[in-house]
């Protein structure tokens, strides 16, 4: 009894309880883990809390589900009913007593579920089903979608809405499926491979349904539905409403949506959008045609300014006018639709003749106007035996100011000759000795 | 530019317009090629004018007929919910 009377610090009941609290909270085994159990002594609170007991052969927890926790609980807890909730244990110090907190509940047999699911799932992706390179991409214009789902769910309402808002010129084909219960399995595979069938003219599908609990989206998991996704030949959309949990068939669609909203707008592009993407590219090519137009011009106009080419030509300017009234028709032709096809295209051939044809004029006059000035140049006069004689450097036209003994500079078609001037005459005499 | 054998789809011919505004826009063609190639776009950018016009709206649903065969039946949707209308009667599989 001595070495009890050693330990002479005595706590307060506060203080131990304080210590278990502490304990309890800090055990990685007692918190964040799953427990199986019957349900016992439920209680709704009006308070939105529930309360009871988890219980097994052996033993007994007391456990409070609050409001918080509860609220998108989507079914109603039964007294022994089995189930699986997920939470922590904590300590209740004024009562002594230590409760299970849940934050997550389901009916048992859905762990089960989760287990089948995920040794499926393991078994498809070493299949290879999931695998990213059997992928298909989705058009990127699709004339018609084919959607499997309920006939009267959110999800086909959703997406009819969307698409249509999307692309109003849209084809929509619906293959009524069953999309949960029994037989909602068999149902999906079969508007599946419905709608593969080349008869119906599907250029993608959306296939699943609105939101729901677990359970309600389990024919999404079952085998022969992930498989008929991997299957469809077409490109297709899983569509399955879901927050956390993906279904398998997310897994085996060429696209995963976590909405049926979502998968329409992933199948139907915006009509506008693509519109103004054509008008945009055709509106710059037709900005960079005038331009190379408009350049073609300067060069034609430069070439004639350097050879300098001093008459007014009338012919060149009805060419210039030509052509200025061809850029007007095209700017103007940018402010009407453009690629309003035949139209422009008739235009655009009447233009390429027009400026074939004209730089065939260009080149025939280039041609008359060389010559003509070939013809007024002194080159060729002198060539036919005239000459230029020069004082100085000024031409010499005429007997006066020219005196006995002056320097002179004949200059000849090939050369030129100093000469010194003997004697002059007012006399012009061709061929004769003066 | 050759040309093809087949109709080119949707997305070819907007790929193909795509190539041919860069290759325009490059400067490195001459007044012949420009031309060439703008008529060639314009061709396209029509063409894919009319595929977007192609479809016509309809929303059809497949039903399973006494003999077994699938045959799809034109329905009505409201505007605005994208509900099928009331007095449509539908199947709900075609199982």
């Amino acid at each position: 009894m001595e070495d009890i009377e050693k330990h002479e610090t005595v706590y307060s009941v506060s203080d131990i309880t304080g210590i278990i609290k502490q304990l309890v909270a800090s055990a990685p085994e007692l918190n964040g883990v799953w427990i199986k159990g019957e349900i016992s002594n439920l209680t709704y609170h009006s308070s939105g809390h529930i309360y009871f007991s988890l219980k097994d052969e052996g033993a007994v927890i007391q456990a409070a589900f609050f409001k918080y926790s509860n609220k998108n609980l989507d079914f109603r807890l039964e007294e022994g009913m089995s189930v699986v909730v997920f939470g922590g244990v904590t300590v209740f110090e004024k009562r002594g007593q230590y409760q299970f907190i849940v934050y997550k509940m389901r009916k048992e047999g859905l762990g089960e579920l989760l287990q089948r699911i995920e040794k499926l799932k393991e078994k498809l992706y070493k299949e290879g089903l999931f695998d990213p390179r059997r992928k298909k991409p989705l058009p990127q214009l699709p004339r018609r979608i084919g959607i499997v789902t309920s006939p009267t769910g959110a999800a086909i309402r959703d997406i009819i809405k969307v698409a249509m808002r999307r692309f109003p010129n849209l084809e929509i084909v619906i293959a009524p499926a069953k999309v949960q219960g029994e037989g909602a399995a068999e149902s999906i595979v079969a508007g599946i491979q419905e709608l593969n069938k080349p008869v119906w003219g599907i250029d993608v599908i959306i296939a699943g349904r609105g939101g729901g609990s677990f359970e309600d989206l389990m024919a999404f998991n079952e085998e022969k539905v992930v498989r008929a996704f991997a299957a469809s030949k077409l490109p297709i959309i899983s569509a399955v409403g879901h927050q956390i949990d993906s279904p398998l068939s997310d897994l085996a669609a060429d696209v995963a949506a976590t909405t049926p909203s979502a998968a329409a707008e992933l199948a139907v592009p915006v009509k506008d959008d693509i519109q103004n993407t054509i008008e945009q590219i055709i509106g710059k090519m037709t900005k960079r045609m005038m331009m190379v137009l408009q350049t073609f011009n300067n060069r034609i106009a430069l070439a004639l300014q350097y050879r300098a080419f001093q008459n007014p030509m009338s012919m060149l300017e009805q060419h210039e006018l030509a052509l200025s009234d061809i850029e007007n028709r095209i700017s103007l032709s940018i402010h009407k639709r453009l690629y309003d096809a035949r139209e422009s295209l008739n235009r655009i051939k009447d233009l390429h003749l027009l400026v074939k044809n004209r730089l065939q004029n260009y080149k025939h006059v280039f041609m008359m106007n060389a010559s003509k000035v070939e013809h007024l140049s002194p080159v060729a006069v002198l060539k036919r035996g005239y000459s230029i004689t020069l004082k100085g450097n000024t031409s010499v036209a005429s007997v006066q100011g020219i005196r006995q003994g002056d320097e002179v500079k004949v200059i000849v078609y090939d050369g030129s000759m100093n000469c010194e001037v003997q004697s002059t005459s007012n006399e012009v005499n061709f061929g004769k000795k003066s | 530019m050759e040309k093809k054998a087949k109709k080119p789809t949707f997305e070819e011919a907007l790929e193909e317009l795509e190539t041919i505004a860069q290759k325009l826009e490059s400067g490195e063609l001459t007044l012949d090629e420009s031309i060439q190639y703008y008529e060639k776009g314009v061709a396209l950018a029509k063409f894919c004018h009319q595929k977007l016009e192609e479809a016509e709206r309809k929303i059809e649903i497949l039903q399973k007929q006494p003999d077994g065969s699938i045959q799809k039946k034109s329905i009505k949707v409201k505007e605005d919910t994208g509900e099928i209308e009331d007095d449509e009667d539908v199947q709900g599989s075609l199982l």
